[in-house]
């Protein structure tokens, strides 16, 4: 039997440290990305990322999402897996477009329904992933054509500055190239990757949760030392902390023979489940206050919402997951000692 | 549990703890990949295993008393011998090599002996801090010749622990030992009880206490099972009476018993919950089959079929990758603290979703089906081909309600559900303590 690839340790503490407060600034002085790319370079990030790709990856996104910021990083994480199937993009820059539901790819001639991480204003090609007799393969469209059905994605979470897509494009199949698995792979490493940021938003909903509840005064004593609070407050880390795990087993999965591909499913699906956990023990125990404009903890519940849906909310990858079982399909163990 | 690396090399054979002889370690001590693999082959085609799987049991006494034919046959081939240090019965190796025969067995449809709930939990520190007992009584326990009962709670003390008041007198060589116990799990079966008795003051709280051994056969030991819900006698209710237990029965010194509590926590906090995990995922392959033939047969499943299953399947992954990381820690050597309440309470949620999903899937079946006496011989006719395929699905529906009453117990046993969160919010989260009224 080979033994799992290592993960996520190659990445000494301390410099793990020094990069995530590198990050910290970076995406605290500018959320919305404008200075994340300037800032990797500098920090050498290409090779962080081919040392430890698990540590690196899951650096990025829990800062991405501890900051609530809005970059398109996401997008290079799933255009990395896409390459090698697609033509040189040449001088134009190219997106992908997130499928909602499971992220299953799309039916020639039925209405798109997706999301993509930004604006289309200097895009010159939208990747969609496409099912044509049974195989996925990828069509390169342009932006224009998908502008005609896209509208800012304003709903839950105005702060995302996502587009939402609804509507037909025409004469995908003609544009479709072979996937050769790029899709499925990519869909992969975005599980991955959305798995971290989502840790990071709940990390930091859980630590506002607790700051709150540590210093609010309510019967003459702190409300963090009532019962009901605290175990609310030690449920949502069991959430957070048991994501974590699923993740590092997600990363170890590269020698299963699906590539990883149903392990990242499953850790998506945890991190969709442990948001819903944390931002309701971290709503409760905020009172009014983590109601209101003005306290963050609002901001932190909608964007974990809004990332849960992206590749797959867990409801949907639940009823995924359980169908197959159900149709068979082998109850993977996942990991082993 | 293996001679750590860098560890001065033996003179010469004689003296090497590794030479040929009653305190070798076997041939997989260092290699896990290796014991895995001829562990999956032999599971999957030993033929006196074959009568272990999907055996459902009258009782527990009958299910303890078959699972320790089981042990033996894992004894005889060396297989449950790995984890266990080689001058206790064992064949070296560490905590991992105890996780992987879990697994193992789990995976090749067999169940984990019921001695190895309270061997996890019972046999690190009597290994650890008297290795002349480990010596004496830990081989027939590997043989299945005997297993240990565990008497911490009392009829005041259950989740506050440290206020138990069954007593033990120094006299001597002998401790004398008076009081009661409940709630001693395996008490009804069990050859001994390892027991946490006080030998301090009655106000010592966890200062006082001493961890001792005592042999359910020695005079003034009565033992009342105590019937549960599904009728199964796991738990039992001991009295002793001027019981006389000898010094060297003493696991620690005396004194030392909330020690030697907190380092069995770590066991049960770790090896518990992955053993637990790995019946659970052969549970789970058993209930989806289940609901296979049901689904099979015309019978429609309910709606949320999918995503129940889901969840219950995804539950346990969590708690496996959570814990498998927990046992690494431990055969590393390194002490698993109160983080590691994280790992119980996936463990217990894991098992709760399970034990419920059955229940909802099976529905009318778990709540109305009469268990049916299963046919003898091979069915000769369609209709008793039948009737012996419903006295099959009746069995299998009352397992799953035997096991959903057990399940209830896993935010119980080892420290509430309660007595976890409170921990986590004390020392992980660091938050303010709870007040006293």
């Amino acid at each position: 039997m080979t033994s799992p690839a290592p993960v996520a340790t190659s990445l000494d503490e301390a410099i793990a440290q020094l990069l995530a407060g590198s990050l910290r600034e970076v995406l605290a002085e500018s959320p919305d990305g404008s200075g994340l790319g300037a800032a990797l370079a500098e920090l050498g990030w290409g090779e962080v990322l081919a040392d430890d790709p698990a540590g690196a990856t899951t650096l990025l996104f829990v800062e991405h999402g501890r900051a609530l910021a809005t970059s398109r990083v996401l997008d290079d994480v799933l255009l990395a897996e896409l390459a090698p199937s697609l033509p040189p993009p040449g001088a134009g820059t190219r997106v992908p477009f997130y499928p909602l539901g499971t992220a299953a790819p799309v039916t020639p001639g039925a209405p798109l329904a997706g999301l993509l991480l930004g604006g289309l204003d200097g895009v010159t090609e939208v990747v969609v992933p496409v099912m044509i007799d049974r195989r996925v393969e990828l069509a390169l469209v342009p932006a224009g054509l998908v502008t005609a059905v896209a509208r800012p994605a304003g709903g839950f979470d105005p702060a995302s500055r996502w587009l939402l897509v609804a509507g037909v494009v025409d004469g995908l199949t003609e544009r479709a190239l072979p996937d050769g698995g790029a899709w499925e792979r990519a869909v992969a490493a975005g599980r991955r990757a959305l798995t971290a940021e989502i840790i990071g938003v709940c990390a930091a909903a859980l630590a506002m949760a607790v700051e709150h509840t540590s210093a609010r005064v309510q019967y003459g004593r702190q409300i963090a030392t009532f019962q009901a609070v605290r175990h609310r407050l030690s449920e949502a880390h069991v959430a957070i902390e048991s994501t974590r795990s699923v993740l590092a087993a997600a990363w170890a999965a590269f020698a299963h023979p699906d590539g990883g591909v149903g392990a990242a499913r499953l850790a998506k699906l945890r991190a969709g489940w442990a948001q819903a956990e944390v931002m309701r023990h971290a709503l409760q125990v905020c009172g009014a206050m983590g109601l209101s404009l003005e306290h963050p903890l609002h901001r932190h519940v909608s964007r974990a919402a809004a990332l849960d849906a992206l590749l797959g909310g867990h409801r949907a990858l639940t009823a995924q997951l359980g169908a197959d079982l159900l149709a068979g399909a082998d109850l993977d163990p996942v990991v082993q000692i | 549990m293996t001679a750590p690396a860098g560890a001065p090399t033996p003179a010469g054979p004689a003296d090497s703890p590794r030479a040929d002889g009653p305190f070798a370690d076997g041939p997989f001590a260092e290699d896990l990949d290796a014991y895995r693999l001829a562990l999956r082959d032999h599971l999957r085609a030993e033929p006196a295993l074959e009568r272990f799987r999907d055996r459902r049991y009258p009782s527990t006494e009958a299910k303890m008393a078959d699972h320790s034919r089981l042990e033996r046959l894992l004894y005889d081939g060396g297989w449950n011998r790995y984890g266990w240090p080689s001058a206790a019965g064992g064949l070296g190796g560490d905590e991992r090599h105890r996780g992987v025969l879990y697994d193992e067995l789990a995976a090749a449809g067999l169940p984990i002996p019921g001695q190895h709930m309270l061997l996890e939990t019972l046999g690190p520190p009597v290994a650890r801090f008297t290795p002349d007992l480990a010596a004496a009584h830990l081989p027939a326990y590997l043989r299945g010749e005997e297993w240990w009962g565990q008497g911490f709670s009392e009829p005041e003390a259950g989740s506050d622990l440290a206020s138990l008041r069954c007593r033990a007198r120094g006299d001597g060589d002998t401790y004398v030992v008076t009081g009661q116990k409940l709630w001693t799990s395996h008490g009804a079966t069990a050859t001994r009880l390892v027991c946490l008795v006080r030998t301090g003051t009655p106000e010592s709280r966890h200062r006082g206490l001493s961890m001792i051994m005592i042999d359910v056969d020695a005079p003034g030991v009565t033992i009342r099972p105590v019937a549960m819900a599904n009728g199964d006698n796991e738990l039992a209710e001991v009295f002793f009476d001027d019981v006389v237990v000898p010094a060297a029965r003493l696991i620690g010194a005396e004194g030392q018993g909330w020690a030697v509590a907190m380092f069995l926590l770590q066991f049960e906090r770790a090896m518990y919950a992955w053993l637990s995990a790995a019946e659970a995922l052969r549970r789970l392959r058993e209930l989806r089959a289940q609901l296979s033939t049901r689904a099979a047969a015309g019978q429609e499943l309910p709606a949320d079929a999918a995503p129940r299953l889901g969840e219950a399947y995804a539950h346990l992954v969590a708690l496996r990758a959570r814990s498998s990381d927990t046992v690494r820690r431990l055969a590393a050597g390194n002490t698993v603290g109160p983080e590691a309440s994280v790992d119980k309470v996936l463990l217990a949620t894991a098992e709760i979703c399970l034990h419920d999903t059955a229940r909802d899937l099976l529905d009318d079946e778990f709540l109305f089906a009469t268990e049916e006496a299963p046919a003898g011989d091979a069915p000769a006719t369609a209709s008793a081909a039948a009737a012996s395929l419903a006295a099959e699905s009746s069995a299998q529906v009352a397992q799953w309600r035997t096991d959903w009453w057990f399940s209830r117990s896993a935010t119980m046993l080892g420290g509430s559900a309660e007595v976890q969160r409170t921990i986590l919010a004390d020392h992980v989260l660091g938050l303010p303590k709870e007040t006293k009224p």
